[in-house]
């Protein structure tokens, strides 16, 4: 009799901290890592070898959301996805890339030029906030081109932006996920096109 | 045995009741040929959807859905997958980077990049799909409870669907827009419950992909 009561209280407990521990998953962050697939550009290689460096701000890239008020509602990584696009691109744009650690590396390397990325701003719009039934995805980036040594050669900015639509059976994450995916494809699309005509860039393309 | 019978006749009534009343959709579609077409065993066409605009994006289940239909019957015509075409065009057909005119699509192929896969594809025709579902007019309420018992919902619920399609068809040969294809499909959907909701949905979005497929089929092979 003892040993029954005991039984049903444990189970009422159990019960009680499933039900407790699922409001706290509730109301607690989600965390969404971004993961696409990037196809290689389509397009004709510049005849330069070029080392790329990704510093650990961008390696290591997350953005928070919060709600209206202000709990901590999604955590977005995007580092690795970041570096995934960049490996997928660059090889189709230059002659030669190689990933470095650091200048030195980049240096004793022989390169004619070392590519630096970071990310300035990320922004994440919600239909429960804006009203619309998209989710739409929007960064900022500083693209960097440095000589081996490390001297400038070109620094600019370009932005990048993906949306998707809601969809009945689309989670929220799904949903920021391929809006985010939308956004690195818009980043790899303007970046191999325009690189070549961003000024500074055109004109040490001529020097060469 | 009359119970069953008359059980038996109900439920055919029913099914009937509700077919024509899932059924009240009209479709609309308006044709405007600027130029002659017609399609090689050889050649396929591609469908694209538009998705420049900020409020809304051409879905790619109606792309694919028109694709899918185009390929169906007699005089069937090859169709390249939008995603499989958009990859390996990369970066060219993204929403930043399509064209948006056939002037762009001139530029665009003067890339030999570009018009070496357009040639591997064999694509003659490019047809762009710009448009979206909206639903509008809801009314009615129905409520639901749940107890010891058993559970239950009453009430009626209304809403209308409005589907409007545009297909621009670019060819590809001569660089130029050859026509328009307009479809646009309403119905009216009900959701009466008593106890069970009984969901009586209007196929709009369905209808518009088939009837504007046909038309595209027709348009294409020139008849």
């Amino acid at each position: 009799m003892i040993q029954l009561t005991a039984t049903s209280d444990r189970g009422l407990n159990r019960a009680v901290l499933l039900f407790v521990l699922a409001m706290l998953a509730g109301c607690g962050v989600t965390n969404v890592v971004i993961d696409g697939s990037f196809p290689t550009p389509n397009i004709n290689k510049i005849p330069v070898s070029v080392a790329v460096l990704y510093d650990d701000a961008l390696r290591e890239f997350a953005y928070m959301e919060y709600s209206e008020t202000g709990q901590e509602e999604f955590n977005i990584e995007s580092g690795l996805s970041h570096v995934q696009l960049f490996n997928a691109v660059l090889p189709a744009m230059f002659d030669r890339v190689i990933v470095v650690e650091s200048i030195d590396d980049a240096q004793s390397q022989g390169v004619d030029a070392v590519f630096a990325p970071a990310i300035e701003e990320f922004q994440l719009a919600l239909p429960a906030k804006t009203k619309l039934e998209v989710y739409e995805v929007w960064i900022k980036y500083n693209m960097r081109l440095l000589t081996a040594e490390g001297d400038y050669i070109a620094d600019w900015v370009l932005t990048s932006y993906g949306k998707t639509p809601t969809q009945t059976f689309l989670s929220t994450e799904a949903a920021i996920n391929e809006a985010a995916v939308v956004a690195l494809r818009d980043l790899a699309s303007s970046f191999s096109l325009s690189f070549a005509q961003v000024p500074e860039v055109r004109d040490w393309l001529g020097s060469l | 045995m009359k119970y069953r019978l008359l059980n038996t006749n109900n439920a055919g009534l029913l099914i009937v009741l509700l077919g024509l009343l899932a059924s009240c959709t009209s479709t609309t579609v308006d044709e405007f040929r600027q130029g002659e077409t017609g399609i090689e065993n050889d050649e396929s066409v591609v469908i694209l959807g538009r998705r420049q605009a900020s409020d809304y994006e051409t879905r790619s289940e109606f792309v694919e859905c028109v694709g899918e239909r185009m390929t169906r019957g007699d005089n069937s015509i090859r169709v390249v997958p939008e995603q499989e075409f958009v990859d390996a065009m990369f970066p060219w057909f993204e929403p930043r980077t399509a064209p948006l005119r056939t002037r762009d699509l001139e530029q665009l192929m003067a890339e030999d990049v570009v018009a070496t896969k357009m040639n591997e594809f064999g694509i003659r025709y490019i047809v762009w799909l710009d448009g979206f579902t909206e639903t509008s007019d809801r009314s009615g309420s129905i409520s639901c409870a749940i107890g010891p018992g058993g559970g239950g919902c009453f009430g009626f619920g209304t809403w209308e669907d409005d589907a409007n399609f545009d297909a621009r068809v670019w060819d590809v040969g001569s660089l130029s827009s050859v026509g328009t294809i307009n479809t646009d499909a309403t119905g009216q959907s009900y959701l009466p419950a008593l106890i069970l909701p009984i969901p009586l949905i209007a196929r709009v979005e369905a209808n518009a992909c088939s009837r504007l497929a046909t038309q595209l089929k027709q348009f294409v092979l020139g008849s």
